[in-house]
């Protein structure tokens, strides 16, 4: 037995035009659009766009916390090329991006490819190398400033195991910075590790494959195919990192505060010292424009690199 | 019309929420309303009391007692540390919250007074005459801007010299016989500096307890040769003293001491035996909790001298925030502040001196000898003296310049120079 179900008949036909009920259904969904983008866009415009447009007009001011201030035009902007300590940082973290992104992509990129092998302890070793992202950068500074301690720290202590003097690794202007940045690198490790395990498991199968199958060895393999289809994620994992090191700040304060003298002095440091602890929060704001600029052109330089590296 | 009609709404709902975000948790002005019917939040900005539990109970009773008078006020601590004091002050001010009371320390008050974000003190009829009366004169040049006071002191923070006496004795020098000149310093520490078969100093033979920075040794150093660091806001460094003084500490730094040196519990290193000699803090602990009375035995306490014997002393000031709305009630606390018990609280909690009259008799000075030599010493009283009003400023500068300076990146009569011209 079975009962078949018709569809009930409409009681009345709709008597609007074909062309009419599509400009409805479009109009429909356009609201239902900005009605679902309303609560991003007003976060995005109270968090996002008002800061920057403040801070382009506070830029353009000598705002000191105080009671009067007055437009100075583009004269913090002036100051700042003529500032040694802003010329410092932005060496400093130019320097650090350059170092730090390389180096930890590419050791990211090797842990993933040894990550997504089967091998035994799987589990335990993607958790290992992620814990140090989830860990607070205040907790992971102190255990490194005891590992860069100059009397009882690990560094020295290791070292010395092959007859290497003491060094004061954050004390020393030569080796401040580059300690630094292997804290950095590894810091970082954990969310690039897993960002490319994702990616290399998204590479088909069916490529490799055939791959194999045309005599590719594995060199062959990852050039040719694996590392065409992470391209991507690679540009992704690029940008993020660019944003993040020019970022570096909270491990630098705990670690160092921009010293010894200004040798770790680092951009967004800079920017608070000057705007929290020197009270200059007109001249941080053309500070802080002029990294939003230079991070634009790394950006834009990753693109155009990415796009190159595409067209090959 | 309709896309009119929301984008108004959208925009009275942001303004609403920026508008709210911005001055809701400002009370009415309490000012002239009599103690006994004035209602509303005293926000205090201090470093004075430690957030921990024995701070916290000791500034408890300063707000009981301030409640006898004004007993519908709330009083709303923020205990800060003087290394996140300016960020606390800045954003309070940004988020149109300001302190009512604020206590800063020596080189604040200035240039927070010329931004008008200090109140000046006159109006309640604190002047230079009652602070010499009642409280630290040494401490007026720090509390004054454009000849008003705007601060009241409430502890200083002296700091003095100590030796080990048996390291004195090991190294054949008289521990009676303390050197106080910078040359005489330096050869007494050179004679006292142990290296291990590397040539790496193990125990230093001076400690300049500048691991962060040389500003304030640098400031003490000249200071002892009769200099100080500024005259009237205007730099008083850039001369050959200056230069000599600078000079010397560069000499002293990888010879006698390593840079950046400073143990875990930062505390002087001269206390943990890591240095035979340093600049010390004005208290020790000499019970079995602190250092023991046998190291207390072994120290010895004396001055710099090199042509002047001089005392650094800073120290904790109590402001009223210009923007306040309840200046009254914040003048009211600072009186609860200033009470002797609350000051001999405040000075035990930190080691520091009490900035009444007869500090030489307090019970923080009779509890440990090192209190009661800084105490003693309070009227050899130097620090930065009259700072210019980008001090905030030139204290970074200062550290960051003395250090490349010290460390032989920049030519030291150059970062002289350059700091001159940098204070305004």
């Amino acid at each position: 037995m079975s009962t078949t179900l018709e569809r009930p008949a409409l009681e009345s036909p709709r008597t609007v035009a074909p062309g009419k009920d599509s400009r409805t259904l479009v109009k429909s969904q356009v609201r239902a659009g900005w009605a679902l983008l309303a609560p991003a866009l007003l976060h995005s415009g109270i968090f996002i766009v008002i800061p920057v447009i403040a801070v382009l007009v506070l830029s353009l001011t000598d705002y000191s916390f105080g009671d009067t201030w007055a437009w100075v035009g583009f004269s913090n902007y002036t100051d700042l090329f003529r500032d040694v300590d802003f010329h410092a940082s932005l060496w400093h973290t130019v320097l650090y991006a350059i170092v730090v992104i390389p180096i930890s992509m590419a050791i990211a990129l090797a842990i993933a490819i040894g990550l997504n092998q089967k091998i035994r302890g799987l589990g335990f070793f993607r958790t290992a190398f992620y814990i140090p992202t989830v860990t607070a950068t205040v907790a992971v500074a102190t255990i490194w400033l005891w590992i860069y301690n100059p009397g009882s720290g690990l560094a020295n202590g290791f070292l010395s195991l092959f007859g290497f003097a003491p060094n004061r690794w954050l004390a020393d202007p030569a080796t401040a910075l580059p300690s630094l940045m292997v804290v950095g690198i590894w810091q970082g490790l954990g969310t690039k590790v897993i960002i490319y395990l994702a990616a290399l498991q998204g590479v088909s199968r069916d490529l490799l494959e055939s791959a194999q199958l045309d005599g590719a060895n594995r060199w062959q393999r990852f050039v040719n195919v694996t590392w065409p289809a992470i391209g991507p994620v690679q540009f992704f994992v690029l940008i993020t990192s660019i944003v993040g090191t020019f970022q570096v700040f909270d491990l630098v304060y705990v670690m160092t505060q921009g010293g010894p003298g200004s040798e770790t002095r680092v951009l967004v440091m800079d920017i608070y010292q000057n705007a929290f602890q020197d009270l200059k929060l007109g001249y941080a704001s053309a500070e802080t424009v002029i990294m939003m600029v230079v991070i634009a052109v790394f950006i834009l330089v990753g693109r155009l690199l990415q796009k190159a590296d595409v067209n090959d | 019309m309709r896309r009119g009609v929301g984008l108004t709404l959208l925009a009275a709902a942001l303004s609403l929420v920026v508008s709210s975000c911005g001055s809701g948790v400002i009370d009415k002005s309490t000012d002239g309303v009599p103690p006994a019917e004035a209602t509303g939040t005293l926000r205090v900005l201090l470093p004075s009391f430690p957030p921990s539990t024995t701070g916290r109970e000791e500034f408890a009773k300063v707000v009981a007692d301030f409640n006898k008078v004004y007993p519908k006020m709330k009083v709303e601590p923020d205990f800060a540390t003087y290394k996140n004091l300016n960020e606390k002050l800045s954003t309070s001010i940004a988020a149109g919250i300001p302190y009512d009371v604020m206590v800063t320390g020596v080189g604040w008050v200035q240039p927070f007074a010329s931004k008008r974000i200090f109140a000046d003190l006159g109006d309640y009829g604190v002047t230079p005459d009652v602070i010499k009366e009642k409280s630290l004169g040494a401490l007026i040049p720090a509390a004054t801007y454009d000849g008003k006071l705007y601060a009241y002191p409430l502890v200083a923070d002296a700091r003095a010299v100590a030796l080990r006496k048996s390291a004195f004795r090991e190294a054949g020098l008289d521990p009676d016989k303390p050197p106080t000149s910078l040359a005489e310093i330096k050869t007494a520490a050179e004679k006292l500096t142990k290296r291990d078969a590397d040539g790496n100093i193990t125990r230093s033979g001076f400690d300049l307890a500048s691991a962060t920075g040389f500003r304030q040794s640098f400031t003490t150093f000249l200071a002892s040769t009769g200099t100080p660091l500024y005259v009237g806001g205007e730099p008083n460094f850039n001369n050959q003293q200056g230069l000599d003084t600078l000079l010397w500490i560069k000499s002293m730094i990888n010879n006698v001491q390593p840079y950046g040196q400073q143990n875990a519990a930062q505390q002087p290193l001269v206390f943990s035996g890591e240095a035979a000699m340093g600049i010390v803090n004005g208290g020790i602990d000499c019970s079995e909790k602190g250092v023991g009375q046998k190291v207390c035995d072994d120290l010895e306490f004396f001055r710099f001298d090199s042509g002047k014997e001089i005392e650094y002393v800073g120290g904790d000031l109590a402001s009223i925030g210009s923007r306040s709305r309840h200046k009254d009630a914040a003048w009211a606390f600072i009186q609860e502040l200033t009470k002797p018990t609350t000051l001999d609280a405040i000075a035990k909690l930190n080691k520091k001196i009490p900035a009444y009259k007869d500090a030489s008799n307090s019970p923080q000075a009779k509890s440990n000898p090192l209190s009661q030599f800084v105490a003693d010493g309070l009227v050899y009283a130097v620090n930065e003296n009259e700072v210019p009003s980008n001090w905030l400023e030139m204290r970074g500068n200062f550290d960051i310049q003395l250090t490349q300076a010290v460390l032989g990146q920049k030519d030291p009569a150059k970062v002289l120079a350059n700091l001159a011209g940098q204070s305004r």
